[in-house]
């Protein structure tokens, strides 16, 4: 096993990012050894040339002039010499540095030019200088190191549109030729802030309701009505969860046990973010919530189980101490993970690096990694580990702990009762059994039976092997006494539903640090374990310290009965003296709302991250959020209500010609929602979206093909969906969400042709794209009117086919059918109302194949209609299943020849055969089944098949079960159902120009599946499954896909 | 200068702003403004310049979970069959030490030399010995660790036992796209009996994009997940849906010109698109020849399954996949128990197909661009499994030296390469380690393992994680030419 787990540190070769670029950009004049040779030093040499005070061949590399003097092979450098120079023969050659890694041609030229300009330095060099690589000036001013500076606000006229600082800020950065576009229009922005500030679309009231607004603060209005929403805070928790490396399971392991408190956590980050909790008080409760609970005095407090729940921030990281690897290189992945976790979230920087030695790109000394580890070391003591399940802690009140064990003491009574009975009634059913044998074998038998089993002789043990059914235990008493044992087995169920009355017991997945626990925290050489060194106090960043020395955290806090080093951490981070932070979580939030943040590495704030676009508005906005109590409700605010955000998404060829990738933000990026945002508004559209909040995740599973989905079909919010390690979601993963080795900086988005496949062929998409069918159907308004006669001239008429539906009865006086068509079309039958039974009409329905009469006069009618003359005949099959009643009665009528038929069924089935029935074109045979007098218990099976001959040929065979079907969808219907289609998936109505490409495809898919009825999942008629094609077309498409 | 209909076509699989960024700013239209921020990476499958020429352009790894016993198999020790029953003298590390034992237990199969080369090999594998003169075998592999986990991770991942880090499959997709834009680069031809041991981990994209993940090939139909439109969908009804939904995504790519990730996703669909028709053309053994058919054993029960997944593979890197690994269910060659039986069965199923699937490639003429992976992770111990009755005898784990084969792509045929030593417990000559492998087998792809970079975190990872590695050139047809100094 790898002692140096996931920790991996480029060597050699630099970054492409970094290397190239700077080099190739700005060539500088004039080289200085601390900011032009020091970081090729950095990341090559120094670490046996400067780390540590055993300087390899006794060559220092720190400074210029031990350089010069050189180790023992003579001096390194030798100034405006570079081909007398040592140090670059050697690096030339490829001898250094040792192993695979080389510098790069650049960085051998800037050693060169640097040796030939006489190796100058920026100042004098120091005196001395202490051990380690230490820290320059040059490194220090660095940006991201630097204090946040509030830059002044410029000022512009009015006609720039500038509605914050922000704009302003952007304004002056933008080149000669850009502005910010026109502001898009209201109904795109009431979706754009739906969808960034809750995650979920406006419903089509929504966006008809806040365009009626004529308010002039209508945007300020649906602002704060969005940041009010409780669907806020599981929003923006997502965001935070992915940064935290939220799972809800172990991982670690093949096995990935699944975590079963983690949604504690996830649901105190909900109800943080919903109250708009100070984001210094949130970090705080996170990383110390057990250092500043108030003690503890009989039940867990409101306030104490929030900040119980809180530390889950600390208990993230993957950790397979609890599934079989609870071993030191576990426990120690363990600490590194969150260290990551936290030095990534919070700080921006990848310490891990330095976790070995030296950063090689970042002032980020070897000590400084282990400072960091001893700020944790207390909770997370590697050589005194909780595993999982000993960092619970319980939810059980006092007063549950009591009904509890009444419960308990209730259920023991109930189980000593039935003890008790059992053995009487064993000792009875041993005295009847025996009554079968006479004596002695009787008694001998019985003594066999109640000597103990040790006990038994052998030839008593014998006896009970002849004669088994002597041998009565209690799972077979029901053998012998059924009524007695049935007695038992209620015991059993009321024991078992007392004990299931006891209040549920819930945990909490918890960091608590033990009291006055304080070990050492030793650096670990080459960060491996086996080889500690010396002790390191707990302490911030050296590089954004005060005069060059980290900020020392007092290791043991005496006010607390913990180290206090966490809540020391926590509070350093939030003081305004540390910079890092308040710019590491404004640029998340930019991130969010603008698809990319200031800085495009959210997590990377060091050498090889990328630098801030926009500087100044950075630090206005860190600066603002603290200013206003860091308060994140109002940060959304302020960056949703600047021009920035609110110009349209609108592309301009002039304004493209100068920045096409919209750098200076002259208008509002496109973004692509995450893969929970698909989902769920996927589910939002379909009408399926179960809106309940927090709680037990919703299983995954595999299906058959090996997919993993959602278990059981169940349509929470995605963020509700169990994150497994080793099971992501398929449609969840393929739309980038992440799967959580440790956590995710930030997410790429792909475009990659399984998405596509995706939302053509998954399950998922088509079944949603049947539900907004199904809904636009239902809740289609408008109908056409003369505007739309054009459109739908191309329709394609279709006639009804043979059949009708109804109900009614045979007047057998006149000879007669009343008949009444049925109103209503449920989808599957004809119906008489809404529901059934109807107040009205009662019990009465036809389905495909069968149905149910009502009272006498109601009976169900089938009527065929004759297409053309000719000789007829039916088979058919009249069934009824119910022993109760007095079963059906079927009568076949033909219009022109009167009743050819009637057959009763009750509790059987039978045949409706008729023969050589003359019929004209027209002619109407009926198909009646009443109740046969008594209304009761009258379901029917009733299948016929009618063939038709003319001149002896058969020509047409109507079956009455494959024909079956609903009304024939009306043109005028469709163009409302295509009208809310849009609505609801758009959030907008269609353009003229939509209806009619949306018509024309309609009409297209209408007609051909007219011909291929084969095609038709059963069922389904070709309007319906046209406009299922529509919607899976609709949500499937980019604009459903982005938000602009 | 592309347009972009041109641009959109040769960048079907993704590509994202940064890309015709990149692109303009190579015309000179666009002037760079100072402090502008790095790209955020994107990343695609379209074929990518490797570092030199490349010998190889595609890989079928037949990955043979659990441990295959090199002494009975690929590598004859007659000391070893001489002295069994003896204790084994050396030290030895058991995994199951309940069972260890000293005894050295001998190969109760014959070996023989096979072809031109002479190579030897067990009686078990009568059709490899037939393309004896087509493989390189390697007999001195070492992953100096008995666990599969660890040995396993070692050879896909880099490093010994630490998961999360992208496969083999992953850093050559990463590094060299795929010819073909209509297949997955990076396929895996997966069990009906279930995963292998380790699971979905041998096919990880880590710290990748999920881009270049191993796509799963199921073992029946269908072979690709959502494929297939459902069959009320398909043909006609899904071309008019497509159309209406380019039309919409047209109407709303006008507003956002210049938008790549719009235009991206349009040309994704008309990918998938072809997919379609692509993968089940692929997958269509049926237009195979029956002798072809039955070169890899379909026409018998024991290797059909096998064979036909071995015919797959073929049929996927002549189409332009990058790289195909085939799984067995658990670890069928780890033969802690009866090895007599056991080892015979598995041999029975795989030896067939994996022999012609070399003839095959080669009669093609691909064997030459093709790289043929055969073996595990460990092999076994030369000292008995001890379970009382020696007709249960097994062997116990051993990453101290064991066998693989490879063929084609510029390694070199008809030769055996390193040694273990006399009862075959440790690699002793020439000993290569997964890290060699790795850096040998990019070699071939013209790749040269330190500077295939990927960027995570702020940190360049390799595939050998700076780990050390050498290009093992005694096993390569054309040796490199010796390291130019940068």
């Amino acid at each position: 096993m790898n002692h140096f787990g996931r920790v991996t540190c480029g060597f050699g070769v630099l970054a492409v990012l970094f290397g190239s670029s700077i080099r190739a950009e700005d060539q500088p004049t004039s080289l200085t050894y601390e900011q032009h040779i020091r970081p090729i030093f950095r990341a090559h040499c120094f670490d046996c040339h400067g780390a540590t005070q055993d300087f390899k061949g006794k060559l220092d590399l720190r400074l210029v002039r031990r350089m010069k003097l050189g180790g023992e092979s003579g001096p390194a450098v030798v100034a405006g010499k570079p081909d007398e120079s040592y140090l670059l023969d050697r690096v030339r050659s490829g001898e250094m540095p040792p192993g695979d890694a080389r510098l790069s041609a650049e960085e051998i030229t800037t050693l060169e030019r640097w040796i030939a300009a006489g190796i100058p330095t920026a100042r004098p060099e120091p005196e001395s200088i202490g051990p380690g690589v230490g820290i320059t000036p040059e490194e220090r001013n660095f940006w991201s190191f630097q204090p946040v500076r509030r830059p002044i606000e410029p000022k512009f006229s009015t006609g720039e549109r500038i509605r914050t600082p922000i704009d302003a800020l952007l304004r002056k950065a933008m080149p000669a030729g850009l502005s910010f576009s026109p502001d898009a229009d209201r109904t795109t922005l009431i979706k754009r802030l739906y969808l960034d500030l809750i995650g979920l679309p406006p419903t089509p009231d929504d966006v008809q309701k806040w365009n009626a607004d004529t308010g002039a603060d209508w945007f300020d209005r649906l602002v704060d009505q969005l940041l009010a929403s409780e669907h806020y805070g599981e929003r923006w928790a997502r965001h935070w969860l992915d940064v935290a490396g939220y799972a809800d399971s172990e991982g670690y392991t093949v096995k990935d046990n699944p975590r079963p408190w983690a949604w504690k956590y996830r649901d105190y980050v909900i109800r943080s973010l919903n109250a708009d909790k100070p984001f210094d008080r949130f970090l705080t409760e996170q990383l110390a919530g057990d250092e500043i609970m108030p003690p503890r005095k009989g039940d867990l407090t409101e306030r104490q189980i929030e900040l119980l729940a809180a530390t889950g921030f600390l208990r993230m990281a993957a950790d397979g101490t609890g599934s079989g690897a609870d071993n030191a290189v576990a426990r120690n992945q363990v600490m590194t993970d969150t260290i990551r976790i936290v030095s990534t979230s919070l700080l921006g920087l990848s310490v891990g690096c330095a976790q070995c030695h030296d950063h090689r790109y970042d002032p980020i000394p070897h000590t400084d990694y282990y400072a960091m580890r001893a700020i944790f070391e207390p909770a997370l003591d590697w050589k005194k580990w909780q595993q999982p399940n000993q960092r619970r802690v319980s939810l059980y009140t006092e007063a549950d702990k009591k009904r509890a064990a009444e419960l308990e003491a209730e259920a023991q009574k109930q189980a000593a009762e039935k003890a008790g009975k059992q053995k009487i009634y064993m000792a009875e059913a041993l005295e009847k059994e025996l009554e079968k044998y006479k004596d002695p074998l009787r008694e001998q038998l019985k003594t066999a039976y109640t000597t103990p089993d040790a006990k038994r002789s052998n030839e008593q043990k014998a006896l009970l092997k002849k004669h088994p059914s002597v041998n009565i235990s209690p799972g077979v008493l029901y053998q012998y006494l059924p009524k007695r044992a049935e007695e038992l087995k209620a015991y059993d169920k009321r024991i078992g539903e007392i004990r299931a009355k006891k209040p549920t017991e819930e945990f909490l997945r918890v960091l608590q640090e033990p009291a006055g626990h304080a070990p050492e925290t030793r650096l670990f050489h080459r960060g491996d374990h086996e080889q500690p060194q010396e002790v390191v106090l707990p302490a911030g960043l050296s590089v954004v310290g005060v005069d060059g020395q980290p900020r020392q955290f007092k290791p043991n806090d005496g006010s607390l009965k913990t180290t206090g080093r966490r809540l020391a951490f926590s509070k350093w981070l939030t003081s305004g003296q540390n910079p890092l932070f308040q710019r590491v979580i404004v640029n998340r939030m930019w991130m969010h709302h603008f698809g990319r943040g200031i800085v495009g590495t959210p997590s990377d704030f060091g050498v090889l991250g990328m630098r801030p676009t926009h500087p100044e508005v950075l630090d206005w906005l860190a600066d603002e959020f603290m200013k206003n109590g860091w308060s994140l409700k109002k940060l959304h605010k302020l960056i949703v209500s600047s021009t920035a955000w609110r110009q349209s998404s609108v592309s301009d060829a002039a304004k493209s010609a100068i920045d096409p990738e919209n750098r200076f933000y002259w208008r509002k990026p496109v973004i692509r929602l995450e893969a929970e945002t698909i989902r769920d508004r996927m589910l939002a559209t379909a009408g399926k979206l179960d809106r309940t909040l927090f709680g037990a995740p919703v299983a995954v599973k595999e299906d058959d093909t090996g997919q993993v989905i959602v278990d059981g079909g169940q349509t929470r919010r995605s963020l509700y969906v169990a994150v497994r390690r080793t099971q992501p979601v398929a449609m969840m993963q393929a739309f980038d969400a992440p799967v959580m080795e440790v956590n995710c900086e930030s997410r790429p988005t792909s475009t990659v042709a399984t998405q596509s496949l995706m939302l053509l062929n998954g399950a998922f998409t088509l079944d949603h794209a049947r539900g907004l069918a199904d809904r636009c159907v239902k809740e289609s308004r408008i109908t056409a009117n003369s505007d739309h006669a054009k459109l739908l001239a191309g329709f394609p008429k279709r006639s009804q086919g043979p059949w009708r539906y109804g109900y009614g009865h045979f007047n057998a006086k006149s000879g007669n059918v009343e008949f009444t068509p049925f109103a209503r079309w449920s989808g599957s039958r004809w119906q008489g109302g809404e529901t059934v039974p109807d107040p009205m009409l009662g019990y009465v329905f036809l389905t495909s194949t069968g149905g149910h009469p009502d009272v006498p006069e109601r009976a169900a009618i089938r009527r065929w209609i004759a297409p053309h003359a000719g000789m007829l005949s039916i088979d058919g099959s009249l069934g009824h299943g119910s022993e109760n009643g007095n079963g059906v009665r079927g009568t076949i009528v033909s219009s022109r020849s009167g009743k050819s038929g009637e057959w009763t069924a009750h509790h059987k089935s039978v045949n409706t055969n008729a023969s050589g029935l003359k019929v004209q074109t027209g002619d109407v045979i009926d198909f009646i089944c009443d109740c046969n007098g008594n209304h009761t218990s009258d379901s029917f099976t009733w299948t016929v098949e009618l063939t038709l001959k003319t001149d002896g040929t058969v020509d047409q065979v109507s079956k009455s079960s494959t024909e079956f079907a609903g009304p024939l969808a009306s043109p005028d219907k469709l163009l409302g159902q295509v009208e809310r289609a849009w609505e609801l998936a758009f959030c907008r109505r269609p353009s003229s120009d939509e209806y009619e490409l949306a018509i024309d495809f309609l009409v297209r898919q209408i007609q051909y599946l007219g011909k291929h009825p084969n095609q038709l999942p059963k069922g389904t008629q070709p309007e319906l499954q046209a406009l299922t094609s529509l919607c899976q077309t609709l949500i499937s498409s980019n604009e459903f896909l982005y938000v602009d | 200068m592309f347009t972009r209909r041109q641009f959109l076509n040769e960048n079907a699989m993704g590509i994202g702003a940064v890309a015709l960024a990149y692109l303009l700013k190579q015309d000179g239209l666009l002037a760079t403004p100072k402090n502008v921020p790095k790209a955020r990476p994107s990343f695609d499958l379209k074929p990518k310049q490797p570092h030199h020429e490349p010998q190889a352009t595609a890989m079928i790894s037949l990955f043979q979970h659990g441990g295959p016993s090199h002494m009975d198999l690929t590598d004859p020790k007659p000391e070893l069959s001489k002295a069994a029953g003896k204790d084994y003298k050396g030290d030895i590390a058991y995994s199951f030490v309940n069972n260890a034992s000293k005894k050295l237990l001998g190969s109760f199969w014959k070996f023989k030399k096979h072809g031109e080369c002479g190579t030897e090999l067990s009686e078990l594998l009568p059709n490899i010995g037939g393309i004896a003169d087509d493989i390189c075998l390697i007999r001195s592999m070492h992953t100096g660790a008995n666990g599969h986990e660890v040995s396993i991770r070692y050879f896909h991942g880099g490093i010994p036992g630490v998961l999360g880090r992208p496969t083999i499959g992953s850093w050559l997709t990463y590094g060299l796209g795929a010819e073909t834009q209509e297949l997955p680069a990076y396929m895996v031809l997966s069990d009906p009996g279930g995963h292998p041991v380790d699971g979905v981990n041998n096919w990880s994209n880590g710290f990748m994009p999920s881009l270049f993940q191993g796509t799963v090939l199921r073992p029946k139909a269908p072979r690709i997940l959502n494929l297939d439109a459902p069959p009320h969908l398909r043909g006609t009804l899904q071309r008019q849906n497509l159309d209406l939904l380019q039309a919409l995504n047209r109407k709303h790519l006008e507003q956002h010109r210049g938008e790549s990730d719009l235009e991206a996703r349009i040309a994704s669909y008309e990918l998938a698109a072809r997919m379609q028709t692509a993968a089940r053309e692929a997958l269509d053994i049926s237009q195979e020849t029956k002798s072809t058919q039955n070169m890899y054993g379909l026409h018998e029960d024991a290797t059909r399954e096998y064979g036909t997944r071995c015919l797959i593979a073929r049929r996927l890197v002549e189409r332009g996949v990058r790289f195909v690994q085939l799984f067995l269910a658990g670890q069928p060659w780890d033969n802690h128990t009866n090895i007599k039986g056991a080892l015979a069965g598995i041999c029975r199923r795989t030896d067939r197909p994996c022999a012609g699937l070399v003839k095959d490639l080669k009669q093609r003429g691909m064997l030459e661009k093709t790289v043929v992976h055969w073996g595990g992770e460990i092999g076994r111990l030369p000292v008995t499994q001890d379970h009382g009755d020696p007709k249960k005898a097994g062997r116990d784990h051993n990453g101290q030296g064991f066998s693989i084969w490879l063929a084609g792509g510029g390694f070199k045929p008809g030769m055996a390469y390193g040694n273990t030593d006399e009862v075959g417990h440790r690699a002793v000559e020439n000993v290569v380690t997964p890290n060699d492998y790795q850096a040998t087998l990019l070699h071939l792809f013209g790749l040269d393992h330190q500077r295939l970079v990927y960027h995570h975190s702020g940190q360049e990872h390799i595939v050998t994680n700076r780990r050390s590695a050498k290009i093992v050139s005694g096993v390569l047809s054309k040796p490199p030419l010796p390291a130019t100094p940068a």
